[in-house]
């Protein structure tokens, strides 16, 4: 057993013991270097992992003296490594930027508690992405829900409070419908292991075609509400606008991932393809992901608030991964993992930039952002990366996936729905694209601005560049991920 | 239908359940909707626990001599379920902080003057 | 209703509560009960001293301070046990363990007696701290 293999569980372990440490801590400056170097050296182990999988392949470990099906296991592969380097990736960076914002928006005395809710929020993406177990995986999701909330609610307005309740409650109905579907699978399995259940389904599925139809449904909407799916995203615009913008960050670009990939392990490691290929379920979320695409795009345009607007076209970017998925075929998967790592990036910058802007012009408004350009040049840079990815501009990482996209729809000759994806860039490019021009064109919008008068100092906003530079980097040359989702689910 | 009656322990979750959505839907009053979510979470609690009954044997507990295997129910779900209770309770008690947190900031718990008050 | 009566009862009533509390917690691993419900009771014999005290020494000498920093000291208490018994395991090290014993006994089944003290003073405070931010007025 190699000395690599027991990584997965030990960055479970330092995250979780090291959030507990933190309300104990006085000095805050002691806390901030504390959280960072934690996710740090998980971005580090989750490197070696990921180095010793491409090495030697999955390997299975069992969590403490007892082998499955008596014990719990984690499986690591291709798919888990690569999420969980974004994960902690992106994860450190959002700390790192929140380092400067924090005390503008959270009270001297809960900043202690929110990067605990950090950690605890991390730890249990990274819990649901590496597990075995499905029961496991849902004590997971239950720990992700509180934390989640807890980052919404730390701020303490009106809005927020109303907010972070309305996610309590349908986060807690989307989990309860989870729990329900693993209770039908257990009583016709008699397992909880995900490799043992699908052995038994194998033999099973002819005699009880009924209960696996309706266990898939309910685990379709049950983390369908929870990762903001067309119909049940209701919860979405207003906890990820009045939220801190460090936060907002960390719940558009991660939490819905976690929910998604456990889904496709669901599918794929559970089911196996050929029995969701033979129940009508695909079909339907092909067409709610249509859906939520335009649907996303036009509730945006007719936004007046800035984070209000990013928030809606996290609606439709989420649409564009249930799309591929509903596509059924293997390369739909493989452009909506792709389209998870470029939304994860492109999304955490635009909040973080949103956050600095409302900071410094202190309105939150859209029509106060005329002649910006000028006076944040910097920063509006990272935003027009990150803008014109979403469109789908070459030389930027969103034209790779929305490529992906259309080869998949090419190949899986469901031709009608290149349409919906040419509409639904074209309704990016409108809401998008004024905030740009009406930035940096325009002579009435730049008269009397003075340049780089409200901008930050580099040092700040230094995560946002990496963010920006990783945005333009893997636009250019993104192969070598295309073939590793490709290894990956081909594993899975 | 005589497999509804037969099977009464499922059947009386589906309904609980279905009370328990309704009640969280329909009432304006937060505490009440916090009661509804309650039930449904009991709901399927008891669809999970009664999958482990086995008619004949008796509750998991050594007393004096042990029956071996065949002579107590499955223990498994009852196991998993204090996981979910413990959860459950768990996310009642910080959306009970929530409402009155709410009702600190609003001077109401009715979900329509809520509404109405909005903005700011 | 007179104060002096229910602070009277209290003081001769909240040992044996505590006394079942600490019961059921080290019972856990041989009849129903463990480390949940067993720091429940022991959190309301704490609500219960609080409530009944006289109001300007309305606290049960500990600190608001000294409650999270006990709560804190047995989460990471409990995160380096588990650790320890899972990476022990999965990696197959071979390092110690704590013994079995025989089963009937209250010093047996390994590592199971100090997760449930753990758990039990953690559901304690928490419980209590829910109170105590409720009645203040702040949280």
């Amino acid at each position: 057993m190699a000395v690599e293999a027991n990584f997965p569980l030990l960055i479970l372990l330092i995250l979780l013991i090291s959030a507990f440490m933190m309300p104990v801590i006085k000095n805050i400056r002691t806390v901030k270097l504390f959280s960072l170097s934690a996710m740090l050296l998980s971005l580090v182990l989750s490197v070696f992992t990921f180095k010793h999988v491409s090495r030697a392949g999955t390997f299975v470990y069992k969590v403490g003296h007892f082998a499955a099906p008596w014990g719990i296991e984690l499986k690591i592969g291709y798919l888990e490594s690569i999420m969980s380097i974004m994960f902690t990736f992106i994860a450190a960076l959002i700390i790192w930027a929140s380092f400067y914002s924090i005390e503008h928006e959270v009270k001297e005395k809960n900043i202690g508690l929110y990067y605990t809710l950090c950690g605890l929020l991390i730890a249990s993406l990274l819990g649901i992405v590496y597990s075995n177990d499905i029961f496991n995986c849902f004590v997971f999701i239950e720990i992700s829900s509180i934390a989640a909330s807890g980052i919404v609610v730390v701020k303490d307005n009106k809005e927020n409070i109303k907010a972070a309740l309305k996610y309590l409650i349908l986060s807690s109905l989307g989990s309860g419908l989870v729990l329900m579907g693993i209770a039908f699978l257990y009583s016709v399995t008699g397992n909880l292991n995900m490799d043992y259940i699908h052995q038994e389904l194998v033999n099973v599925k002819d005699l009880y075609h009924n209960t696996l139809i309706i266990s898939l449904g309910l685990f379709t909407v049950g983390l369908g509400v929870k990762s903001a799916m067309f119909p049940v995203h209701i919860w979405l615009p207003d906890a990820h606008t009045y939220a801190p913008s460090s936060s907002s960050a960390m719940l558009s670009a991660l939490v819905l991932k976690a929910y998604i990939i456990l889904f496709i392990k669901i599918v794929f490691r559970l089911y196996g393809i050929d029995i969701v290929n033979s129940m009508p379920v695909l079909d339907i979320v092909l067409v709610t992901g249509a859906a939520g695409m335009i649907y996303g795009s036009i509730m945006a345009i007719l936004q007046k608030d800035l984070k209000r607007m990013i928030a809606y076209s996290s609606v439709a970017q989420i649409g564009y991964i249930f799309f591929g998925m509903g596509l059924g075929n293997f390369l739909g998967f493989v452009a909506a993992v792709f389209h998870i790592i470029s939304h994860a990036l492109t999304k955490s910058a635009l909040f973080l930039i949103a956050g600095n802007i409302i900071h410094q012009t202190h309105s939150k408004e859209i029509g106060s952002l005329k002649g910006i350009g000028i006076e944040m040049p910097v920063t509006m840079g990272v935003f027009i990366a990150g803008a014109l990815s979403m469109v789908g501009i070459p030389l930027f990482i969103g034209f790779n996936s929305k490529w992906n996209f259309a080869l998949a729809i090419i190949d899986s000759n469901k031709i009608l729905f290149i349409a919906v994806l040419v509409a639904s860039s074209v309704l990016n490019a409108v809401y998008y694209l004024p905030i740009i021009i009406n930035g940096f064109f325009g002579e009435e919008n730049i008269k009397d601005k003075v340049f780089r008068s409200k901008e930050k100092p580099v040092q700040v906003l230094l995560p946002e560049l990496i963010l920006a530079f990783a945005i333009v980097y893997f636009g250019i040359s993104s192969k070598g991920i295309i073939d590793l989702i490709t290894k990956s689910i081909a594993g899975l | 239908m005589e497999r509804l009656i037969t099977n009464y322990y499922e059947t009386a979750s589906i309904i609980l359940f279905g009370i328990g959505f309704m009640t969280l839907l329909i009432h304006n009053n937060l505490i009440k909707k916090i009661i509804g979510m309650n039930i449904m979470d009991t709901s399927i609690f008891l669809f999970f626990i009664a999958k482990g009954y086995i008619s004949g044997k008796e509750a998991p507990i050594i007393k004096g001599a042990y029956k071996g295997v065949e002579g107590y129910i499955n223990p498994v779900p009852t196991a998993l379920m204090l996981t979910g209770i413990v959860v459950a309770v768990s996310v009642t008690a910080f959306a009970l902080a929530l409402t009155i947190k709410v009702y600190d900031k609003y001077g109401t718990i009715e979900l329509n003057e809520i509404l109405e008050k909005g903005g700011d | 209703m007179k104060d002096e009566i229910l602070r009277e009862i209290g003081k001769f009533i909240i040992p044996f509560i505590q006394m079942f509390g600490i019961y059921v917690i080290f019972n856990g691993h041989l009849s129903p009960g463990g480390g949940f419900s067993g720091g429940t009771v022991l959190g309301v014999s704490l609500i219960l001293h609080r409530l009944t005290e006289e109001p300007h020494r309305a606290s049960t000498g500990i600190s608001e301070k000294a409650v999270i920093g006990f709560m804190c000291f047995s989460l990471m208490l409990y995160g380096i046990l588990k650790g320890y018994s899972f990476i022990s395991g999965g990696g197959e090290l071979g390092l110690l363990e704590i013994p079995l014993g025989t089963p009937g006994r209250i010093l047996s089944g390994g590592m199971l007696l100090p997760l449930n003290i753990a758990v039990g003073v953690i559901v304690c405070f928490t419980i209590y701290t829910f109170y105590t931010l409720f009645d203040k007025g702040e949280i």
